[in-house]
């Protein structure tokens, strides 16, 4: 009797167990404004991306072709697959000492993973994600990037 | 020749060669393709007849079933693709005696045999008068075959469930004993 | 009125006059061979982009949307691209029956559109032995898979081969059963003595729950024998890349994948035929006026209505469950459906003697 029983509670909790899963895709079936789909192409000019896409690591500069980075090389220890590369040198102050700043942050876009480890190893946020995503090119030299701007300098009252 | 023999004629005929081909083939696999023609070809002769349940038993008993098991150990047993070797001739010499001479057999009780015409009107071969007849207790039913049949089933599957079943009770006093 | 059996009756009328019987009898068959290849194209395109569409919006998608309104036209594409691809026949495969499998397919789903009634009184061959007859030629299906599994000379194809026949071969059983429980309602097994017999209620609602029970029963007896999700072990895109139709291609695969459509049609045109009345309206009790509304409506749009509302539920099936393990599909039907049809067919023949249904 007991087995009879569980039998019957078996296939009583299986069809239910099956009828919740209908219900959810019947749910979506008739739901399209759930639809996540984007039609990429079509939509270029309304595409809104989530506020956590990573598209590429860039620079920003204010007005006056400014940086915040202060050539201290975390992002490139950080990095796990060496995308980022610091070429620094070092600027004759007037009191005679030397002050370490970038020459270059150069940057590969096609080693990278996006993972954004260098964004949160930067002491100085000097570096961020951007959303840009088309990144096709025809020659992949054009993947390696030079992040700060030809002539820019360090912000004043960053260290 | 109305175009009812003739239809008689092809199926009889693609029996015939199928069964064949099915004996001369060298590849199993499709020794038992053409084994499931020629019985399909019979089925359409049941069909020819309008024997319709007959024709639609045929194909469940024998393609569903019959065919399908033999393919499964085929597929269970050679390796794919793989002709038999060829026999002997003295073999295929016997052979050939053996099936010439059930030919022959044949041929002979035919035309032996004298067949009568019934004054009796034909049933019409429909399910209820199938039905009926098969569960009917009077003259000419069928009923105690049936059951004998349906008793010989029974046991066939008992016998198979019993061969199936875990020996659960000698397992674990075996492993009673080792401990 | 307008209705396929009054263009039946004038086609036969119009060929009746102009030849003799004979030549009218063979022109007939061609008439109904080129008609129901017809229907096998149009069921192809159709329940492609239906599959394709109902699959989208079940995973929050959007499907097929560039070719054509809407992405309709899609299917045509796909068919399109199908015929002009080259069918390749490997090497070291049995070609004769690697080509034969195929057309072995085509053939047992045109077979079983003989006995199908699509409207009242339109019927290519309403004999005896109807439902026999279905259950019958759908088990030569299963050789067509295991032809092409062997002949392949590829062990995915052997695999898949396989186990769709164990699948196949056991659910053949609580299909037959439930078939069984309706023609035990009947008491015919004839399809319009079947259809006539609903002319007061559909046997889903006339035989109270053990009809329910039976027609749930069927519906996941026909989804593991017609190999879809989640009982499509014998294709398993992710264990054996295809299965049975690893090797094929072009026009060859096309006729596979019709043939996996058309019988999803046709186990589900027997599904209406059985449980939801054919072609029989929908009828309440003594509602007149409500009746006559439901009678105004053309037969053949409540066969083809029903028949695909049970193929999305089949559909609704696939997008929705994950695919079982072989083991369980056997506990499946040994465990669960086998006994439950075989109590519920004793249930009914206690129903049908004692005359409970209504």
């Amino acid at each position: 009797m007991k087995f009879i029983t569980k039998y019957i509670k078996e296939v009583w909790l299986a069809i239910k167990s099956l009828f919740v899963g209908m219900r959810r895709t019947g749910y979506y079936f008739t739901h399209h404004k759930e639809i996540i789909t984007q039609e990429y192409p079509d939509n270029k000019d309304s595409l809104i991306l989530p506020k956590r896409f990573k598209g590429e690591v860039v620079m920003p500069h204010n007005e006056n072709n400014e940086h915040r980075c202060t050539g201290c090389q975390a992002c490139e220890i950080a990095c796990p697959n060496g995308s980022l590369k610091v070429v620094t040198e070092f600027n004759l102050l007037e009191n005679g000492r030397k002050k370490k700043a970038i020459d270059k942050l150069v940057y590969h876009l096609e080693l990278c993973t996006m993972c954004n480890l260098c964004v949160e190893a930067c002491p100085s946020d000097a570096i961020i994600m951007d959303q840009t995503f088309e990144h096709s090119v025809f020659d992949r030299n054009e993947l390696i990037k030079v992040l700060n701007k030809p002539g820019s300098k360090i912000m004043d009252g960053v260290e | 020749m109305s175009g009812s023999t003739i239809i008689f004629y092809l199926l009889a005929a693609a029996s015939v060669v199928f069964a064949l081909l099915s004996v001369t083939t060298r590849q199993l696999f499709r020794a038992a393709i053409y084994l499931l023609f020629t019985l399909i070809c019979i089925a359409g002769i049941y069909f020819w007849l309008q024997y319709e349940f007959i024709a639609a038993v045929q194909i469940v008993v024998y393609v569903g079933g019959i065919v399908v098991l033999i393919i499964f150990s085929i597929f269970l047993t050679q390796q794919a693709g793989e002709k038999l070797a060829k026999q002997k001739t003295d073999r295929q010499l016997l052979a050939a005696l053996a099936v010439f001479a059930g030919f022959i057999i044949t041929v002979l009780q035919i035309s032996r045999q004298t067949f009568f015409q019934t004054d009796k009107t034909p049933v019409p071969p429909t399910m209820e008068n199938i039905g009926q007849q098969m569960l009917s207790v009077k003259e000419g039913g069928y009923a105690l075959p049936f059951e004998v049949i349906s008793i010989l089933l029974l046991a066939a599957l008992v016998g198979c469930i019993v061969i199936a079943l875990k020996e659960k009770k000698t397992s674990t006093q075996s492993i009673k004993k080792e401990n | 009125m307008w209705s396929f059996s009054n263009i039946a009756d004038s086609i036969h009328n119009g060929l009746s006059q102009t030849f003799n019987p004979t030549v009218t009898v063979i022109l007939e068959m061609v008439i109904a061979g080129l008609a129901v290849i017809g229907l096998f194209a149009m069921l192809g395109l159709v329940l492609v982009i239906m599959e394709r569409k109902v699959s989208a919006w079940m995973q929050i998608r959007l499907g097929p949307n560039r070719v054509g309104p809407k992405g309709m036209l899609q299917s045509f594409a796909d068919t399109l691209k199908l015929l002009v691809k080259e069918g390749l026949t490997p090497n070291g495969a049995d070609k004769f029956l690697f080509n034969l499998a195929p057309f072995i397919a085509m053939i047992v789903a045109m077979l079983l559109m003989a006995p199908i009634a699509f409207a009242k009184d339109f019927q290519l061959w309403d004999l005896n032995i109807g439902v026999l007859y279905v259950s019958a030629i759908s088990s030569i299906m299963v050789i067509s898979i295991l032809m092409a599994g062997w002949a392949s000379n590829n062990k995915y194809s052997l695999m898949g081969a396989m186990r769709s026949g164990a699948q196949i071969v056991s659910y053949e059983l609580s299909a037959g059963l439930s078939i069984l429980s309706i023609v035990i309602l009947t008491g015919s097994l004839k399809v319009s003595t079947i259809i006539q017999s609903q002319a007061d209620g559909w046997w889903i609602f006339k035989g109270h729950i053990p009809a329910i029970i039976a027609f749930i029963i069927f519906i996941i007896a026909v989804t593991a024998e017609t190999n879809r999700a989640p009982f499509d072990l014998a294709e398993a895109e992710s264990e054996l890349t295809a299965g049975f139709h690893t090797e094929y291609s072009g026009m060859k695969f096309a006729l596979f994948f019709l043939a996996e459509y058309v019988n999803v049609f046709i186990v589900c045109a027997i599904g209406t035929i059985l449980f939801l009345g054919g072609w029989m309206p929908f009828h309440i009790g003594h509602w007149e006026g409500f009746n006559h509304v439901m009678d105004y409506i053309p037969s053949s749009i409540w066969f083809f209505g029903k028949t695909f509302f049970l193929i999305f539920i089949i559909m609704w099936f696939r997008w929705t469950f994950p695919r079982l393990r072989i083991d369980q599909l056997l506990n499946l039907e040994w465990k669960y459906l086998l006994p439950i049809s075989m109590i519920n067919v004793l249930v009914i023949t206690a129903m049908a003697i004692l005359k409970w249904h209504f």
